[in-house]
């Protein structure tokens, strides 16, 4: 076993050295009164070894789903219909069951919940959880993760020996997101998956959270995947953006590109949603409308061409197609803007 | 856990004045029940021909207290003797005290009702776990059926059916007492032995019959807890399924917590028809005995020591859960 997953380490799977992990066509569906309604639709994506690549999106974009498919967590009644989610080192998890899966989850590839603050067992303390999470690794020594844990705690600004042995209730909001952190990177993962990390968080702690994350993700060169509604935390943090919409990529870009060269009217709308320290609070503009639901998405065309100012007659018909720009770095699917271009 | 002894020190003192507050409104209702048994015993004694002054007498060893004194006085002197652990005198068992009644057969009520709770915690929570974790598998159906099957049998067909099924029509255990009256009483291994083995019947049929509601209540715990958040954490995490499936039970237990106490009450009140068909001489034969003499004192104490038990047990699983639910250590 152990061998065989040596093996497997050394292995790139057919991906090209700078990426960490190819999403390719994947469809999640959700059945809901006996229809299978579709949760993300087609969604291939390159993430890239020891970068941040932040999802973008509303609620219901589908980009918590997207996270979960990355772990293959989705769980009934929904499931992956199509698609593959491949790992350097690690190979096709959406093929992957049982044991196989369980060792891959938390160990190469770990989760910071959106709801990290009750991520953890409120009816023991933290230190013999972090010993549970230790042992279900089968670590050739469990309690070097407590010395690991009590040295992220220190530099998350924690007292490491009251944290280990306290109980969730006895930690505030802000302590236990950290605490959702330290067991993300504890076992060192290859990716680090992060939904909503700084969410429940005041707008200070979010910013040291955030912080604190990216120079651990500096120095271990740590693949992250970051989801999240907020295009502050996106241009605080990322090195990429995926701009996801009503479960497909609609835009995918580098961070500083992306923010200087919106191209489509979606990305565009986000970023003109984003309230200015100067000027008139009135400049930055509210996206009309609401995204659609999992049911109300249309099987044909583009799916933003509701709330779209540019909606143009093909928009009805016809999917629009990925057009790349720069150097094949920045894509985007957009009728508009393809005809503007030409 | 230092302020573990004074907490302890105020729930006795709280179960205290509980206590004296159900043997106040037992005191009162044995006053206002019709025909007044204190009277009924008075006549009779004086219809025999004892005098008027040393019936009286009587009837106060009978009461621990004295009739035709103003109601306040009577009550006092109740309570008074019940702070001494005095219930006042049995009538059916002719001038036996009733604590020395309650006492000889608290043990065999006390040691039955226990075995029969725990085994049915034990296996009703194991059940509720399997349902709830493999819930859209065969066996998960199966055992829902067949723990709300059970849950329907009354306790008093379910003793009448164990009898007659395993005493008479298929003879592995003995019927008609508590022990066999060949083996000297001591504590010694035979002796032990026959009581145990006497004691599987009446048992299984307190553990039977709330089987059912543990498996079903534990269920619907255990369900509501997989959907919290710490426990798809705990799956994303990759913890080993031992390891959940702890995180998972310990979770769902602590409000069965709450039930456990209430059972208790139950579980005695079934041990009126139990100890009936099973001819143990406890706390159930001992009311039903009572009730069906008219032998107040003695239906008072039990009342009381049900009471009693119930509170402790109260207090008892209140503790328990301070252990197992770090959020209420104060």
């Amino acid at each position: 076993m152990s061998a065989k997953l040596t093996d497997r380490s050394q292995q790139d799977f057919g991906l090209s050295p700078e990426v960490a992990c190819q999403v390719r066509d994947l469809n999640v569906t959700y059945r809901v009164d006996g229809r299978e309604l579709s949760a993300l639709r087609e969604v291939s994506l390159d993430i890239r070894q020891g970068q941040i690549t932040a999802v973008i999106g509303e609620s219901g974009s589908g980009k918590s789903t997207l996270a979960l498919a990355l772990m293959n967590a989705v769980s009934s009644p929904g499931r992956i219909a199509s698609g593959s989610v491949t790992y350097r080192g690690l190979g096709e998890v959406t093929r992957m069951r049982g044991e196989e899966l369980r060792r891959v989850r938390g160990k190469a590839i770990s989760m910071v919940f959106q709801a990290s603050q009750n991520s953890m067992n409120p009816l023991t303390r933290i230190g013999a959880q972090l010993l549970d999470l230790a042992r279900s690794h089968d670590l050739p020594n469990p309690r070097a993760v407590l010395r690991e844990a009590g040295d992220l705690a220190s530099r998350m600004s924690l007292d490491a020996d009251r944290v280990l042995t306290s109980y969730q209730h006895q930690l505030s909001g802000g302590m236990r997101q950290r605490v959702g952190i330290i067991f993300g990177l504890v076992l060192k993962p290859k990716i680090l998956l992060m939904d909503e990390p700084t969410t429940a968080l005041d707008v200070l702690s979010q910013s040291s959270v955030l912080e604190i994350v990216r120079s651990i993700q500096r120095e271990r060169q740590l693949t992250t995947v970051l989801i999240t509604h907020d295009m502050g935390v996106v241009a605080e943090l990322a090195d990429r953006v995926v701009v996801l919409y009503a479960g497909r990529v609609v835009e995918e870009a580098s961070t500083a590109e992306l923010l200087r060269h919106p191209r489509h009217p979606y990305t565009r709308a986000l970023i003109q949603a984003i309230p200015r320290l100067t000027g008139d609070l009135g400049d930055a503009k509210a996206l009309e409308g609401q995204p659609p639901s999992l049911a109300s998405v249309p099987n044909q065309g583009c799916v933003f061409r509701e709330r779209c100012p540019y909606r143009m007659d093909v928009c009805d018909t016809i999917l629009p197609s990925f057009r790349f720009d720069g150097d094949g770095e920045h894509r985007f699917a957009c009728h508009y803007e393809e005809a503007r271009r030409d | 856990m230092n302020k573990l002894v004074p907490r302890l020190i105020r729930r006795i003192l709280g179960g205290i004045v509980m206590i004296l507050a159900v043997a106040s409104f037992t005191f009162f209702l044995i006053h206002m029940i019709p025909g007044n048994p204190v009277d009924a015993k008075l006549a009779q004694l004086e219809i025999a021909g004892v005098q008027p002054q040393q019936a009286m007498t009587e009837v106060h060893a009978m009461y621990g207290f004295m009739p035709h004194q103003p109601l306040y006085v009577q009550y006092v002197q109740y309570i008074w003797e019940l702070l001494h652990l005095n219930l006042g005198k049995s009538i059916t068992y002719a001038g036996v005290s009733v604590t020395h009644l309650l006492l000889e057969a608290m043990p065999w009520t006390v040691i039955t009702v226990t075995s029969g709770i725990i085994v049915s915690f034990v296996f009703g929570i194991l059940a509720g776990v399997i349902i709830a974790v493999y819930r859209d598998r065969g066996i998960s159906n199966g055992l829902t059926l067949f723990s709300t099957f059970l849950h329907g049998i009354p306790q008093l067909i379910l003793a009448l059916l164990l009898a007659y099924l395993f005493t008479t029509i298929w003879a592995i255990f003995p019927y008609g007492s508590p022990y066999d009256a060949a083996i000297a009483p001591g504590f010694t291994l035979p002796f032990i032995g026959s009581l145990a083995w006497h004691a599987v019947l009446p048992v299984a049929a307190y553990a039977i019959s709330s089987y059912g509601g543990w498996a079903l209540t534990m269920k619907s715990s255990v369900i509501s807890v997989l959907g919290d958040d710490f426990i798809l954490a705990s799956e994303l995490r990759g913890l080993k399924p031992r390891i959940r499936i702890g995180y998972i039970a310990r979770s769902a237990i602590l409000p069965l917590f709450t039930t456990l106490t209430l059972s208790i009450g139950f579980m005695f009140g079934g041990s009126v028809f139990i100890e009936e068909i099973f001819d143990y001489r406890g706390l159930g034969y001992m009311l039903i005995t009572a009730t069906g003499n008219l032998d107040y004192p003695l239906m008072a104490g039990s009342f009381l020591i049900i009471t009693v038990a119930v509170i402790v047990a109260n207090i008892v699983a209140d503790f328990l859960y301070t252990a197992i639910d770090p959020r209420i250590r104060v």
